[in-house]
């Protein structure tokens, strides 16, 4: 089928002023936050799960690659469409369907802004707890495609641990009901499957999700310290105490002063590291927990302990963290961010390493991450014109990667794996790992159309 | 066989017809037993088994065999049993990797903490009832928060096979929660590693998730990393009798009415009672219907809890309470949940069903089960974790014929057609062989039926797997 006829049938499914094909758009479409570049055919943006399986069978029986994206946020490659074919937009399904409180379950479409979401629950007095730093303008929908992560995921787990149905579009365009409002249902756990598969085993177009009530009362922290050692033996010494808190969020000097200057948290600008601790769940204890944790950080040196007296203030130690990508954006003008994760007692060490391969390749690395579930974000800056650097860059951050590998980690907790990291999944995985995943991919999507070339390495020939 | 023998060694192979009987699944009794004691073993026979077409029923403690469809054949049973180092323990990271076979009860008393501070209810040299076990300590020592309910026999490997979980699911999630990585042998005999000693790991597609809950159908399971989580400081148990549903349900929908994480909520009805009476008050025997709530955490929560859990309950109309302090909780649990759960002793008249539904509808699903037309001459016993969504029911046929028993298939059916209705699905977690042929054993078929069948082909596609044990036959 040609170009024109593709989006002609596209155009009978979800109408003239849904199809996308100018050269302007194309491009628009043909990136995501990473550094890739790709160009599409056409792009939709379906308004229901019936337009969207339409799109999908035609893609079937033409065999044109369907990528679905949300506000391409993600950071991988995940949603470029690096062999054309159809991207699928689906912020016009941006409906929350139903919120459920007895069942603590909250219904949404895929293009739900994941803030919006938690602002509306609020209210209710409950919450959906994955935090994407992106939160302001990802979909609910890319950060089930991703399972993505937060800083509050070292108590609550990530985006995978509170979806519990989907309804989902398979690769021949039927559709299908996976989980539900009752837990433990019989059979495989598809779902589990699906969560994290970005968009290449069918595209979700409906979602439950558990939500949480409020807790009752949260304390937040932030501790300075003067070496960034410090700062990664107290991330240790609290879990060794027992203490599991909400967010144990680190920070080194070099993003924090890009933060000062963009946002003003109130980070002082000499200090090597600063950790954000926050503490919630029930009033009783919470004060004593906090006593042992100010004890554990001056045990590590810490130079000085700030405690949010109220929501503003907490809202100010907190914009700091959210805005740390955007501030760093601001000092050059492109940044790589990595998302290497360890075994958090390996930390200090790891991010000496991480150090190191900055004098390596003379490039400035900062490191803003959720230290109390080991999982780094050095983000490396440079200038993506300059050749010379962009490669080093791209050496850096491989150099990094393998570092957390051979840590006993992995090469991505939230980020995803999309196309930048197809070349390091050999760092963790096998030839009969892969083959594993080949077959589940086959098994759902025989003829490699759902967003192809994503996430596994191509079988060797 | 010959060649299993080059790969175990003749003392780790029977053939002997008279002991494989002991390990017939549902009745079919397999042409051997095998004992692999290493991962690469594993490995090695299922590649045989895969090249000679032989069908494979892995198992693990034995707890949970008679779950799933009776076998469509049967070749070989592999044990875990020889499995059992726990290979890593690392509190700093809060994990630990072990073999399938290594016991969930051994494991969490591997993990107690000094002054014998466990999680479960440790025996030796009286320590037990030493002051210091149970009351104010350091914080040392971890425990898994997987909760089997199978008495001490249930090994970790089968625990995550067949995706067990336990009233503290309410507070500590299910095995896809602790799940950290998997080694595990494929059908065609590879040895997959899938996940790590990290809690967030997005690369690649999650199979971790497919592995967990998928009964011997995809493989043999042989070594997991688990989340650990710190003991807890304080632990205590409220058990409290109510006249009616209506009282108990009222003080549980008042309990979650609060911002309380108590870590079971359980309402159990009069013959659940009864079956527990060795813990319960007086009254519980003749009392209609029990609410147990659990806490575990900080000492001041944990009292906190106890004080309002008390106050809501007393205003909802509870007739009778107790409260169990640490060891009394500990003690508690670990006998809780057993009948139906563990298999030893005569079970064959015994019929365990699993029923999970939408979690605010189960006065509807406990009306039904009390009200369902299956008489009080027939002993039934529920078991309902509240705020999950899943209910336990227990049925002993004493004397009668399984399939003419009131309890029997059509009531089952009847069952499964009121939860279905409300959204829900029902499981046959035991019953014998006899009476499984006419029983829906995994429920009603639902529209991913297709999906399960794709993955099931692709990964396994001679069928060599625990045939016909799964949904859809699968």
């Amino acid at each position: 089928m040609d170009r024109m006829s593709l989006i002609g049938g596209l155009e009978e499914i979800v109408g003239s002023s849904n199809v996308l094909h100018s050269p302007m758009d194309m491009t628009l479409y043909g990136y995501d936050a990473s550094l890739g570049r790709g160009m599409p055919d056409v792009v939709v943006l379906p308004g229901s799960t019936e337009e969207v399986a339409g799109v999908v069978a035609l893609a079937h029986g033409e065999k044109v690659p369907i990528i679905a994206r949300g506000s391409g946020t993600n950071l991988s490659g995940g949603t470029i469409p690096i062999r054309g074919g159809i991207v699928v937009h689906l912020s016009r399904m941006n409906r929350i369907l139903e919120i459920d409180i007895p069942n603590r379950t909250v219904t949404v479409e895929p293009g739900v802004i994941t803030l919006d979401l938690q602002g509306r629950l609020l209210k209710e007095g409950f919450t959906y707890a994955p935090d994407p730093a992106s939160q302001k303008v990802s979909t609910i929908g890319g950060n089930v495609g991703e399972n993505s992560g937060g800083p509050h995921c070292l108590k609550y787990g990530v985006t995978t641990n509170h979806v519990l149905g989907a309804e989902v579009v398979l690769h021949d365009g039927s559709i299908v009901c996976l989980g539900g409002k009752s837990q433990d249902n019989p059979g495989y756990d598809l779902l589990g499957l699906l969560v994290g598969s970005e968009g290449t085993l069918g595209v979700v177009t409906k979602m439950i999700l558990r939500i949480l009530r409020t807790p009752e009362a949260v304390k937040t922290m932030l501790a300075i310290y003067d070496s960034i050692e410090d700062a990664g033996n107290t991330v240790s010494a609290i879990i060794a105490e027992g203490i599991i808190p909400a967010t144990l969020e680190m920070m080194d000097h070099v993003v924090m002063r890009a933060v000062e200057e963009s946002v003003h948290a109130g980070y002082p600008l000499d200090a090597a590291a600063v950790l954000i601790i926050e503490l919630d769940g029930l009033r009783d204890g919470m004060e004593r927990q906090a006593g042992r944790i100010r004890e554990i950080c001056k045990a590590n040196g810490v130079r000085e302990i700030q405690v949010a007296r109220d929501d503003k203030e907490r809202a100010r130690l907190w914009a700091g963290r959210k805005g740390a990508f955007g501030a760093m954006s601001r000092l050059r003008p492109s940044y790589m961010v990595c998302d290497g994760t360890v075994p958090r007692t390996r930390l200090p060490e790891v991010l000496n390493k991480v150090l190191e391969v900055g004098e390596k390749y003379d490039l400035v690395i900062g490191n803003v991450f959720h230290a109390g579930d080991g999982n780094l974000h050095p983000l490396i800056l440079f200038d993506e014109r300059d050749e010379k650097e962009l490669a080093a860059a791209n050496a850096a951050s491989s150099e990094i990667l393998k570092i957390c590998a051979e840590a006993g980690g992995t090469i991505s907790g939230e980020h995803g794996i999309g196309i930048e990291k197809l070349e390091e999944m050999s760092l963790i995985f096998s030839e009969a790992d892969f083959d594993a995943m080949r077959r589940v991919k086959h098994a759902l999507d025989p003829r490699d159309i759902l967003n192809p070339g994503k996430v596994i390495p191509a079988a060797p020939s | 066989m010959r060649k299993f023998e080059d790969i175990i060694g003749r003392d780790h192979l029977w053939t002997d017809p008279e002991a494989c009987s002991r390990y017939a699944v549902d009745g079919v009794i397999p042409r051997a037993v095998l004992f692999p004691g290493e991962v690469e073993e594993v490995s090695a026979i299922v590649r045989v088994a895969c090249w000679e077409n032989l069908s494979v029923v892995p198992r693990g403690g034995g707890t949970l065999m008679g779950k799933g469809g009776i076998p469509s054949r049967l070749d070989l049973v592999i044990c875990t049993e020889r499995l059992n180092r726990v290979i890593d323990i690392d509190p700093g990271n809060l994990t630990v990797t072990v073999q399938a076979g290594v016991r969930l009860f051994d494991l969490q008393k591997t993990l107690a903490g000094e002054e014998n501070r466990c999680y479960v209810p440790v025996e030796d040299g009286g320590k037990e009832s030493d002051e210091s076990v149970c009351s104010l300590r350091e914080n040392r020592g971890c425990f898994v928060p997987l909760d089997a309910s199978a008495g001490n026999r249930a090994t970790i490997g089968g625990i995550i096979a067949a995706n067990t979980s336990g009233p503290r699911r309410l507070l500590y999630g299910l095995p896809r929660d602790i799940v950290l990585g998997v080694r595990h042998v494929v059908p065609t005999g590879e040895i997959i590693g899938m996940g790590g000693k990290t809690v967030k790991n997005v690369a690649g597609y999650d199979l971790c998730k497919l592995i967990i809950g998928s009964m011997g159908t995809l493989g043999v399971l042989c070594e997991m990393t688990l989340r650990l989580l710190p003991l807890p400081e304080r632990s205590g148990t409220w058990l409290f009798v109510f006249p009616g549903l209506k009282e108990a349900a009222a003080c549980v929908d008042a309990v979650f009415a609060r911002p309380l994480v108590p870590c079971a909520m359980e309402i159990l009805n009069r013959r659940a009672c009864y079956d527990l009476s060795v813990k319960w008050p007086e009254q519980g025997n003749k009392g209609c219907f029990g609410v147990v709530a659990a806490f575990e955490g900080t000492e001041e929560a944990v009292d906190r809890m106890k004080t309002e859990v008390e106050t809501l309950a007393d205003g909802a109309g509870a007739v009778e309470k107790m409260y169990l302090d640490d060891d009394g909780h500990r003690e508690f649990w670990s006998f809780y949940g057993s009948p139906g759960a563990d298999s030893s002793g005569n079970r064959d008249e015994a019929v365990c069903l699993k029923l999970n539904y939408p979690l605010s509808r189960y006065r509807e699903v406990l009306e039904w089960v009390e009200t369902g037309g299956i008489g009080d001459h027939v002993p039934l016993a529920s078991y309902t974790r509240a705020g999950s969504g899943v209910t336990r029911i227990l049925v002993q046929l004493g004397n009668d014929r399984a399939e003419d028993s009131p309890a029997g298939p059509g009531w089952v059916k009847k069952l499964l057609a009121h939860v279905d209705g409300l959204g829900g699905n029902l499981v046959v977690e035991h019953a014998g062989p006899e009476l499984k042929k006419h029983l829906p054993v995994w429920g009603a078929a639902r529209g991913d039926l297709k999906v399960m069948e794709w993955v099931k082909k692709a990964m396994d596609p001679k069928g060599i797997f625990s045939p016909g044990r799964f949904v859809g036959h699968v």
